[in-house]
């Protein structure tokens, strides 16, 4: 069984599988921007 | 007019004055005064310390800046401050010349970031010691060097120790000596080199993957989990050996001594160490109106400046009262005094302290990465706009409350580079808020690795420096 302790094969796929890495890229993006911009109301 | 001081000109105290001078400059008069007249972009430093960024491409001149947004500027390093009611000032020696410089003032913002305590761990540091540090320019620079030959030594057949982390029991800033640790395994490949260097992580951390935060969480395989795993597997999968739970006590030339928490003692050997000291406040002398030092109505023993906190509680008590992390970092003996940054004192740790049989504490301090020091200096700078304007501050942002991001690169190519995307919502966990283990908001609390990171991390270097030019449209890129 694969160790949590090591990345399976699947992880280092999606890790390097640039559409999906663009897709996180904007939604990290846009996560951190929506949460950020709320701190500037504070 | 109000006279508004800032001390610094870094993360929090660059991002107050622009804001301070945005919003009064034109009225009031904003003053800054550091001892480095350019603003350096820290989270770069580690790509100038493995050799892939120009030391010029992270920072800029601060004057020009300040002259458009009506902010004097002061090339002078502060000595004392005199807080006393009716005569308050701050004294300083200016750059190059050495002339002493008076600066009243109505309002004071403390923001000069750590004083570097290499002094804290014998043999520890670049200047007087025997290892490296990435936390100033001219010691990043320092590490390139002594890393490049390090690899030249590598090209002639050498088998060499790098031993990266914290150099001080009580050391901070673990993500940027994992984000080093991680740039000289990628360099290292690339330049066909891996197999020539053992790569050692030893930190302060009571787990991989803690980061001074208690760990961070990320969902894997469906299940929501603490950091420690998923370091765990980056550094197996790098080939990189980790110690954690250990607090370096003095460095010799080529050898680490450290404890742990069984309180064993040995040594480890090295090459070359890039060690994280224990950051201090600055040693300014805190003067009354007779002459007095009353440095125990505005800083902790380690130099950092008392706020609205709640200090003294255990830290099982302080890990169940999020409302103890301060507001508005408001001094409260001194109203009109404020601190950002680093240099605000924390209630105490977020990750668990330890101390080992030796009775030696070994506990990560709490990290003030850019981002919670540019959210601090823009809640102080927006309560002295509110304090000037309407004499009542509206504005407060807990640790607790903050949210942050860190990416840490682990190389710096846009097409197989790779970073750890770390999103924490609370800084400090809030278990009163948030009923889960971890008392983080689970939704926006999140740690992923790819090369989108990589990317994040180049958008954040241009972004970021556009922002602290005050170009067009600075404001709306958040802190």
């Amino acid at each position: 069984m694969q160790s949590e302790q090591e990345f399976s094969k699947a992880e280092k796929f999606w890790m390097n599988f640039k559409l999906y890495q663009l897709w996180r890229f904007i939604v990290l993006n846009i996560k951190v921007y929506t949460i950020a911009v709320q701190s500037k109301w504070r | 007019m109000a006279k508004v001081l800032v001390i610094g000109a870094g993360f929090a105290g660059h991002t107050a004055a622009l804001y301070l001078g945005n919003k009064i400059g034109r009225q009031h008069e904003i003053t800054v005064i550091s001892n480095r007249d350019v603003f350096g972009y820290v989270p770069s430093w580690v790509w100038v310390g493995v050799g892939h960024m120009k030391p010029e491409r992270t920072i800029f001149k601060l004057k020009p800046v300040y002259d458009r947004m009506n902010i004097k500027f002061v090339h002078a390093a502060a000595k004392e401050i005199h807080p006393d009611i009716g005569n308050q000032y701050v004294l300083g020696e200016e750059v190059g010349t050495g002339r002493e410089i008076r600066l009243d003032y109505d309002y004071l913002v403390i923001a000069p970031g750590p004083l570097l305590n290499f002094a804290g761990t014998p043999g520890l540091g670049p200047e007087n010691g025997y290892t490296h540090s990435i936390c100033s320019l001219p010691h990043a620079i320092k590490a390139r060097e002594a890393y490049l030959a390090l690899c030249d030594r590598m090209k002639k057949g050498d088998k060499v120790k790098i031993v990266i982390g914290t150099g001080h029991p009580g050391a901070t800033c673990q993500g940027a000596a994992f984000e080093y640790i991680v740039n000289v395994h990628k360099d290292l490949l690339k330049k066909g080199l891996r197999d020539k260097a053992d790569i050692l992580w030893l930190s302060n951390e009571p787990a991989l993957g803690d980061f001074g935060v208690n760990g961070v969480q990320i969902k894997r395989n469906g299940i929501v989990q603490k950091s420690d795993e998923f370091i765990k597997s980056v550094f197996n999968d790098h080939g990189i050996r980790y110690q954690v739970q250990t607090g370096v006590t003095k460095v010799e030339e080529g050898k680490i001594h450290w404890q742990n928490y069984e309180g064993e003692e040995g040594t480890t050997e090295f090459d070359f160490s890039m060690l994280i000291p224990q950051f201090k406040g600055q040693p300014f002398k805190y003067i009354g109106n007779d002459g007095s030092d009353i440095s125990s109505k505005l800083v902790n023993p380690a130099g950092f400046v008392l706020v609205d906190g709640k200090y003294g509680l255990s830290y099982p008590e302080l890990s169940q009262t999020p409302e103890a992390w301060p507001a508005q970092y408001q001094n409260p003996s001194y109203s009109n005094i404020f601190a950002a940054g680093i240099a605000f004192a924390p209630p105490g740790p977020i990750s668990k302290p330890f101390t080992n049989k030796n009775n030696v504490a070994i506990a990560p301090a709490p990290p003030r990465t850019g981002m919670v020091s540019g959210v601090i200096g823009r809640v102080v700078a927006m309560n002295i706009v509110d304090l000037i304007k309407t004499g009542r501050m509206t504005h407060s942002e807990r640790m607790s409350e903050m949210v942050a991001a860190c990416v840490a690169s682990m190389g710096d190519s846009l097409w197989d580079g790779n970073a750890v995307t770390i999103v924490m919502h609370p800084v400090v966990p809030d278990r009163k808020k948030y009923k889960n283990e971890f008392g983080r908001d689970l939704f926006i609390s999140h740690l992923e690795m790819g090369v989108s990171g990589a990317w994040m991390k180049f958008m954040l270097h241009y972004t970021f420096i556009w922002k602290f030019k005050a170009q067009l449209g600075w404001k709306l890129i958040p802190e």
